[in-house]
């Protein structure tokens, strides 16, 4: 899949800031500059992030899947309060 | 004696949202917040009748806010009044005054002023005392100068003489 067209980037950075409720110590224009080097960022870990699944989940697990195993992961390492 | 005089107080429950683009009524530790967005410019109207002690001096709008989430930044205000005299159903805003990037304090949820001034005549759409208007606060969020992430939250307004 491809990377986010500039208006996908602006629609989430737009919620992020609308939905967070935490302090933040940068700029609009910072915030959006993470936005777009996260989704380059996600680009480049595709290959990989594959590669690091098991088979034969690799091979049966459709690409959605996979995206939310990781967000799950990262959510509740990252994300979720305790 | 007229200059400094307060004409009106509005707080944040006194909001009347537009029809699009509406800053949302909200609360802060149960204190009546109006949030703008970051990413879009959203207004809050309010409305009021100019009081006798105007004396023709032109009217300082006063904006209580603060940022939601944010510590840096800053937010770019604009103001505009509406003098009552024509059909209801059209609005009719006097030419927009833009107030100066306004930086949001250090520490969120610590209030910051800012003042824009409207000359008396077409600033204020040639208001006059008696006469009722609506006052619109606009965040412009997409002006370049507007750095501050998160929400602006709005808390009160004065109008005073200037």
């Amino acid at each position: 899949m491809a990377v986010l067209t500039n208006a996908e980037r602006i629609k989430r950075w737009a919620r992020f800031m609308r939905e967070n409720n935490e302090s933040i110590p940068v700029s609009k224009d910072q915030l959006r500059a993470v936005y777009d080097a996260v989704d380059d960022f996600v680009e480049t870990i595709q290959t990989p992030y594959n590669q690091a699944i098991p088979q034969p989940a690799r091979g049966l697990l459709s690409s959605r899947q996979k995206a939310r195993i990781l967000m799950d992961v990262i959510e509740e390492r990252f994300v979720r309060l305790p | 004696m007229a200059s400094g005089n307060t004409l009106c107080v509005f707080t944040a429950t006194a909001g009347v949202p537009p029809s699009s683009n509406y800053a949302t009524l909200d609360t802060r530790n149960s204190q009546p917040v109006l949030e703008f967005d970051a990413a879009t410019d959203e207004s809050i109207v309010f409305e009021g009748i100019l009081p006798s002690n105007y004396s023709g001096g032109g009217i300082t709008c006063v904006l209580q806010w603060a940022g939601d989430t944010a510590t840096t930044g800053d937010v770019m205000w604009t103001t505009e009044f509406e003098r009552r005299a024509t059909d209801m159903d059209s609005d009719s805003f006097a030419t927009v005054v833009a107030g100066a990037a306004a930086s949001c304090n250090g520490t969120s949820g610590i209030p910051t002023y800012t003042s824009i001034a409207h000359t008396d005549g077409a600033q204020i759409d040639s208001l006059a005392v008696g006469e009722g208007f609506r006052f619109r606060v606009t965040r412009d969020a997409n002006h370049a100068s507007d750095t501050m992430a998160g929400d602006a939250v709005l808390i009160a307004v004065l109008l005073k003489e200037t």
